[in-house]
């Protein structure tokens, strides 16, 4: 019994450590905005040659995802419309778990020569084999978030740690510095929930010593499972004041909640999905941070460009994102985050 | 035939003798958890895993498996979801989800005893098949802004108090427990789960009553799906993954055999109540989310444990 006892906690000692180890953090990393790519790389390089792009997303029975493809798409009639002769094949996966459907999508892609891949891998790992024999193939990859690939030479998305500083600032601003606060956390596996969580907290810690984060849990981005929590949290903290989200779908489940105690609690998501902006504008959810799926999509294949183009641009890319409240759910998205078509 | 209902009796209430453990020590911690509010929580957040775990029971007592009832759930989510805004009354709707979710249990029945396709097969690709369609209505969207009517009408709450999906469960429950401990259907899944061929050679129509079973199955996925949609306003294709094991295990928790011909309604039922009840206590007392996974387990590794320790005793 000892020996089996003493061999698990090595174990877990071993997975503990390893778990803690990341090697690639693109929210800490050296990069630069995609305002600054743009300052500092100046046109996007103009390519002669037939092009044929292929980006793989998540799973389109997401909402984030299909948007991220309407926005390949509105860059690939853009680019054509530029005289240039591309065409970008977008793909996905059959659902968030079929890892390995990614990968093959992704190993077919390669076997066609591709000129270069955009991906957002379901995982950290599933796509790792893909990349490795487009990296010997000498096929640029784009890592398209919010998966990390090690092995991929570029990172394009947004910071995921300031989704959750953004809301961390604006609901310390609501409240006034003061008041209980929860956090209903993601997948916990997911890089995006950590770091949302992370930002948040750190940001409270720093900035808001008035604020109490008195509950975190995980509702693995589902919209019951997330209601139910805010549930039982509202009749535990009666005083609760805010309820920050890792996403738009659970903070509408968590909204729902809201009105059927009758409270007033501020509620933030994040992703700027349809529903969250109808809600914000019917007065329900308070706020969301948007991260602009549709212009990610095209600072992704500006960035493609760049790299296939000869620039040397850095490892990792911003793109732009805002919150959205009541003031500004009704400006458009050009509008918020100021943005121009690339250059040529 | 008077020993076997003893014994069911005694059964049961090892679940009850756990569940009040449970509601002991999670007061103990945080004494919210006791009251009147919470306790009603407790049972609506059970009531979707509920109806489909009953319903699942009938599968599990013929010695099969339906996979495919989350599926189910998301096709009747996002049909009636259609129906509903686009204003059709909200009793006709109702009914137009339940007679979809029988159907489709009604199919499964037929492919595996029609076609010969075992069971946990045959629902592993309705499971496919079925979340397919429910994307394909929907074109991957969710269905939006549910008609408040329907919604008070499903998961609004009898005199304020009491919510409506409770009504729901203890309703299923009973016209289930009716059918399989008085009708002859009932007998015969009993049976057919025991031994199927001797069944068979008795004279009992095994398919029909299979068929029956599955659709049954499907009934439990309809109800569940009316009350998570009128819980949350919104028909998502996506909703229901993975409630297929949360329904098993409330199942075997409650006494199921996986091998079939042994469990009983009652006992799912406060299977999926212990579920519930584990759930929410977790939370009331916040324990860390990782942690969370390890308990769960380790409750329903033990709880099966403890029925079949119990059953040996009784044996002897």
């Amino acid at each position: 019994m000892k020996k089996v006892l003493a061999l698990l906690s090595v174990c877990l000692l071993v997975f503990g450590l390893a778990g803690n180890v990341m090697a690639f953090n693109p929210d800490s990393a050296d990069g630069i905005t995609f305002y600054e790519m743009r300052d500092q790389f100046g046109e996007v390089p103009n390519i002669e040659t037939e092009l044929r792009l292929g980006a793989v997303a998540k799973a389109f029975e997401n909402e984030y995802w299909r948007t991220l493809r309407t926005g390949y798409e509105a860059m690939e009639e853009k680019l054509n419309n530029k005289g240039m002769d591309v065409e970008i094949d977008v793909r996905a996966a059959q659902g968030e778990n079929d890892e390995q459907g990614q990968l093959s999508i992704v190993q077919n892609m390669i076997n066609n020569e591709y000129s270069a891949l955009l991906l957002s891998p379901i995982s950290d790992g599933n796509l790792v084999p893909g990349v490795e024999s487009a990296n010997e193939k000498g096929i640029p990859v784009v890592n398209v978030n919010d998966g990390i690939i090690e092995n991929a030479p570029n990172y394009v998305g947004p910071r995921a740690i300031q989704n959750g500083e953004l809301a961390a600032e604006w609901i310390s601003e609501k409240l006034n510095g003061e008041g209980e606060v929860a956090i209903v956390v993601g997948m916990p596996k997911a890089f995006a929930a950590r770091q949302r969580t992370i930002g948040f907290e750190n940001w409270m810690e720093e900035n808001a010593p008035g604020i109490d984060i008195v509950e975190r849990q995980n509702a693995d981005w589902d919209r019951l499972k997330a209601m139910d929590l805010a549930n039982i949290w509202l009749k535990t903290h009666p005083n609760l004041k805010a309820i920050f989200c890792n996403n738009d779908t659970m903070a509408l489940g968590v909204q729902e909640a809201v009105n059927n105690a009758g409270k007033d609690i501020l509620v933030v998501g994040v992703d700027g999905i349809g529903e969250a902006y109808d809600s914000i504008r019917n007065g329900e959810m308070d706020a969301t941070i948007d991260s602009f799926p549709f212009y990610k999509a095209q600072v992704a294949v500006e960035a493609t460009l760049r790299v296939m183009g000869g620039q040397d641009i850095p490892r990792v890319v911003w793109t732009p994102q805002a919150l959205i409240d009541s003031s500004n759910v009704d400006a458009s998205a050009e509008e918020i985050i100021d943005w121009k078509d690339p250059e040529f | 035939m008077l020993k076997i209902k003893k014994f069911k009796i005694f059964r049961e209430f090892g679940i009850l003798v756990a569940l009040f453990a449970m509601v002991i020590i999670f007061t103990a911690l945080n004494p919210i958890y006791i009251s009147f509010n919470n306790i009603i929580d407790i049972i609506q957040q059970s009531a979707i895993n509920g109806l489909i775990a009953i319903g699942i029971t009938f599968a599990i007592l013929t010695a099969g498996i339906d996979l495919s009832v989350g599926s189910t759930l998301a096709i009747v989510i996002v049909v009636v979801g259609k129906f509903l805004t686009s204003g059709l009354n909200p009793i006709i709707a109702i009914f137009i989800g339940i007679l979809i979710g029988f159907l489709l249990g009604v199919f499964n029945g037929l492919l595996i005893t029609k076609l010969k396709i075992q069971p946990f097969v045959a629902t592993l690709g309705t499971m496919s098949v079925y979340r397919g369609i429910a994307y394909v209505i929907t074109g991957g969207w969710p269905v939006l802004n549910m008609p408040r009517d329907f919604r008070n009408l499903v998961s609004g709450r009898v005199f304020n108090i009491i919510p409506i999906p409770i009504f729901i469960l203890i309703g299923f429950a009973i016209i289930t427990h009716i059918l399989l401990n008085h009708t002859r259907f009932g007998t015969y899944v009993y049976s057919i789960g025991g031994n199927e061929e001797a069944t068979r050679l008795s004279g009992v129509n095994v398919e029909k009553n299979k068929v029956l079973a599955y659709g049954l199955v499907g009934v439990g996925a309809a109800l569940a799906a009316l009350v998570l949609l009128a819980r949350l306003g919104t028909g998502e294709p996506t909703a229901g993954q993975g409630y297929e094991l949360d329904a098993i295990a409330a199942a075997a928790i409650g006494g199921t055999s996986l091998a079939g011909g042994k469990g009983s309604v009652l006992g799912t039922f406060l299977g999926a109540i212990l579920l519930s009840a584990l759930k929410v206590g977790l939370i009331v007392t916040g324990v860390d989310t990782f942690w969370q996974f390890i308990a769960t387990g380790s409750i329903i590794i033990i709880a099966v444990y403890l029925e079949h320790v119990q059953s040996q005793l009784y044996k002897k």
